[in-house]
């Protein structure tokens, strides 16, 4: 019976020390389950580019190239859906993956201040955003929420979701601390100085571009709302981004796990979970790795290591306990960082590629074009599995002032990375639209020479 | 402890509009790829993977008007990789796109590569030619282009009296009276009344005749023969599309012309000098043979770089004008690029001037004698719209 062993499979979880919020399984069609895998929500505000997604996957599936076995939310309770057509041990590999997916939610620090009734908001925002689109109409809303989509990467996640608006223009005294001996140095100092405060905008570089666009571009109150929902729906799914090759190897460790460990299954279905379990956690390409699978790999030999430390009275973790503390406070580019080790990178035989160019990342060049291995060390492989991940997926760029209502934006990473150009002007076009004035953006041109590009709102 | 963990089988009690929204917005974004398309003609009237497919299948064309817009990374990606190998070693080389090697990088995210829609050619075609027509079309005596006419195609019970099937009626009357014992006709009843029904049928008839003239000489890069190709490919699909039953004549020349099938027409690649007098001379005479005037719509497009000889273009200025009496329309189409020297061409001669030919042309003033100049392929579009604007005869 289904229900029981997930419910048995719940215990065992439970025992071996898992933490996770009470999980609600829906056992959907194929169909739903692509819709909510193509929103990332049950239900959320409509926008074209979810049905892209969703015709996308779709054709896939109905064609049987891809399969969707699982989709975990992150909510208080956790809300997990289940294929109708997977047989039934596939569905009780995915209930106890899900469990470990939960206790990462709960407990991974990445995670503490996310927003556990999201599901429910997001319906909220699904209604809203309908209503302004019978008001101002589908093409005005939808348009909006292609500027949203365009910048809603742009987080600050250690200013968080809720912000106030910066200090208002103010002098503020600072008083002077007389330290002894201060009379020694030449030149003597004031015991009281005035600074003014607030009156650059920003006063600090600003990441957080939706932020900064809904609190001080001349919108209407709509329109900030629309924006807003984009924006809180980002860091809603950003520390997911930001634990991808963690969480799924925590989840495929305990699946494999709890397996090891429950008698409730016949043979045939160990048989038949253990070819499952070898899919999920195959290693990928030779071109990619299933972060599944490195994930996975690394928890292992973390485990692996800190038993024989601890056995050698190294340290007073087990192994066991040392990964509860691992999934407790690491993301994806310090798990990498601290135990991908060399021995592991060697042992898996992994290599970084790319193009082997030492010209500014802009240029062209024949040799581009040929993809080469480009190290084996373990820090290169480390820097190259981290790329793209780092700054949820998109350049780091900020906000450095506004000049004259210009808004003028910075390239941070501009020595080494390079903005495509014609995204770039037309997402300073966007910028420009909330604006209303003239945009632009400090980045480096082919030849690695700073240039400014900029975006003047149409009139 | 906590709570154990629900199990359902149902779905959530959900508003009724939030339900199935997966199909709503995949039907919004069929319309934003027609819109985009339609938006977008006068580049994908050029677009190379269109004109080159075979004319039967859908089409793919790459839409990067669809794009989702954002900052994003410019420079070749990078990755990591399993397996063995030293580094130096070769892996491949980048697609187009500027991914990784072989299967490239895992599809994190959708709809990164540029996206690719597949329409049929027809349903392309009838947007990007809908507004069009053949100009000054003229209602010849003997055969209409589209005639219309009624038939009797179906029988029901009901229907205008005046279209009463008789024989099928008495024949209804004496099935039942028979059923009920008595083979006879009398008693007539409502049951028994059938009457035959009507579709309207468009009879589509030729006697519009379009002659397409293209150089094909050595001055005629493979560039210019893409334009003059581009164009009567498309001026193919619009006849096809609209009249059906237009008759379609191919002559191809360099100092020496002759008809050609369609097929060969596409695909040919000649050298050699210009004699443009050569092709309006054969299609004069073809035209006098098989598409007289009184009964025939007949239009005549050329397409040249105008490196003619010097010496024809007077000629040619005769024949033109001599056609002018033939034809509902003649239209010139001149390809020339802004930076193409003239090997041809007469000394002095400069990209923003008309060639000879062109001049020549210029001296006939006749309002159906069409001329334009394209230098670059994106023009295509308002080149088929200046040729192709449906004209009143009111214009004369």
């Amino acid at each position: 019976m289904f229900e029981v062993r997930v419910a048995e499979l719940e215990t065992l979880a439970r025992d071996q020390g898992l933490d996770f919020f009470p999980v609600s399984f829906e056992v959907v069609p194929q169909d739903i389950m692509t819709e909510v895998a193509a929103y990332g929500l049950p239900t959320r505000a409509r926008h074209w580019s979810y049905g892209k997604v969703y015709q996308h996957q779709h054709l896939y599936g109905t064609m049987g190239l891809s399969k969707i076995y699982e989709i975990v939310l992150n909510s208080d309770p956790g809300l997990a859906f289940l294929l109708d057509s997977n047989p039934e041990i596939a569905n009780l590999l995915v209930a106890a993956h899900v469990f470990g997916h939960v206790d990462f939610f709960k407990n991974n620090l990445c995670f503490a201040d996310t927003n556990r009734r999201m599901i429910n908001d997001a319906v909220a925002h699904a209604l809203r955003i309908d209503a302004y689109i019978e008001r101002y109409g589908l093409e005005v809303v939808e348009h909006l929420m292609d500027i949203g989509f365009a910048l809603d990467r742009h987080t600050d996640p250690h200013k968080g979701l809720l912000r106030q608006p910066y200090p208002p223009r103010r002098v503020v005294e600072k008083e002077h601390v007389i330290r002894p001996y201060d009379d020694l140095m030449d030149t003597p100092t004031r015991s009281i100085t005035y600074a003014v405060e607030g009156e650059r905008l920003p006063p600090h570089p600003e990441r957080d571009l939706l932020w900064f666009l809904i609190t001080y571009a001349p919108l209407d109150a709509w329109q900030r709302d629309v924006l807003q929902i984009v924006r809180e729906e980002s860091y809603y799914f950003y520390p997911q981004f930001n634990t991808k090759i963690m969480n799924e190897g925590w989840a495929s460790y305990w699946h494999a796990e709890l397996f090891h460990l429950y008698d409730g299954v016949s043979p045939y279905e160990m048989i038949e979970f253990a070819r499952l379990h070898a899919g999920v956690v195959n290693p990928g390409g030779r071109y990619s790795i299933n972060p599944y699978y490195l994930g996975y790999t690394i928890l292992v030999d973390i485990e692996k290591r800190w038993n024989q430390m601890h056995a050698a009275g190294e340290t007073p973790l087990t192994g066991r306990e040392k990964i509860f503390e691992v999934r407790r406070t690491e993301d994806d580019l310090s798990f990498l960082r601290n135990y991908l080790t060399p021995e592991l990178v060697q042992r898996l035989n992994l290599f970084a590629y790319g193009s082997d160019c030492t010209h500014p990342p802009g240029k062209q060049c024949p040799q581009c074009q040929t993809v080469v291995i480009t190290a084996r060390e373990r820090d290169a492989v480390v820097e190259a599995l981290l790329a793209p991940r780092y700054n949820y997926g998109v350049p780091r760029i900020v906000i450095q002032e506004v000049l004259n209502n210009t808004l003028c934006l910075e390239h941070l990473d501009r020595t080494t990375t390079f903005l495509d150009r014609s995204y770039a002007n037309n997402t300073l076009m966007y910028i420009a639209e909330l604006w209303k004035h003239p945009v632009n953006i400090l980045t480096n041109d082919e030849d690695g020479r700073e240039t400014t590009l900029t975006a003047r709102p149409n009139t | 402890m906590a709570q154990s963990s629900a199990y359902r089988k149902s779905s959530s009690a959900l508003p009724w509009e939030l339900r199935r929204r997966g199909l709503k917005d995949s039907l919004r974004h069929d319309q934003r790829v027609k819109e985009a398309i339609r938006k977008n003609l006068r580049e994908l009237i050029a677009e190379e993977a269109i004109i080159t497919s075979d004319g039967t299948k859908r089409v793919k064309i790459p839409l990067r008007y669809l794009d989702q817009y954002r900052f994003k990374y410019g420079q070749p990606s990078q990755g990591v990789g399993q397996g063995e190998g030293q580094p130096g070693d070769v892996l491949g080389q980048r697609g187009r796109d500027g991914s990784g090697p072989g299967d490239g990088q895992p599809g994190g995210q959708p709809g990164e590569h540029t996206y690719e829609v597949e329409v049929p050619l027809a349903e392309l075609a009838q947007m990007m030619l809908e507004d069009l027509a053949l100009p000054w079309l003229e209602a010849k005596p003997e055969r209409q282009i589209t005639t219309t006419s009624h038939r009797f195609t179906d029988v029901r019970r009901r229907g205008s009296l005046a279209n009463l099937d008789k024989r099928r009626t008495l024949l209804e009357n004496i099935k039942r009276n028979a059923a009920r014992g008595v083979p006879a006709v009398g008693q007539f009843h409502d049951a028994d009344l059938r009457y035959k029904v009507w579709d309207t049928y468009e009879q589509h008839q030729a006697n519009a005749a379009v002659y397409m003239l293209m150089d094909v000489s050595g001055s005629m890069t493979t560039s210019k023969k893409y334009i003059a190709k581009s164009f009567f490919f498309w001026m193919v699909r619009f006849l096809q599309l609209k009249y059906q039953k237009v008759e379609m004549v191919f002559i191809a020349h360099d100092t020496e012309a002759q008809v050609v099938p369609e097929q060969d027409f596409f695909a040919l690649s000649q050298g050699g000098g210009t004699r443009c007098s050569s092709a309006y001379q054969l299609a004069l005479a073809h035209l006098q043979q098989h598409h007289p005037g009184e009964r025939w719509n007949t239009y005549l497009f050329h397409f040249s770089d105008g490196d003619n000889l010097p010496d024809d273009n007077a000629v040619c200025k005769g024949l033109v004008e001599m056609l002018l009496t033939h034809c509902s329309m003649v239209g010139y189409g001149e390809i020339r690029y802004r930076d193409d020297a003239s090997f041809y061409g007469w000394i002095g001669q400069t990209s923003s001037a008309p060639s000879s030919l062109q001049y020549a042309l210029q001296g006939i003033l006749h309002p159906r004698l069409l001329s334009v100049t394209i230098t670059h392929k994106e023009e295509l579009f308002q080149v088929l719209q200046t040729f192709l604007q449906p004209r009143e005869m009111a214009h004369v």
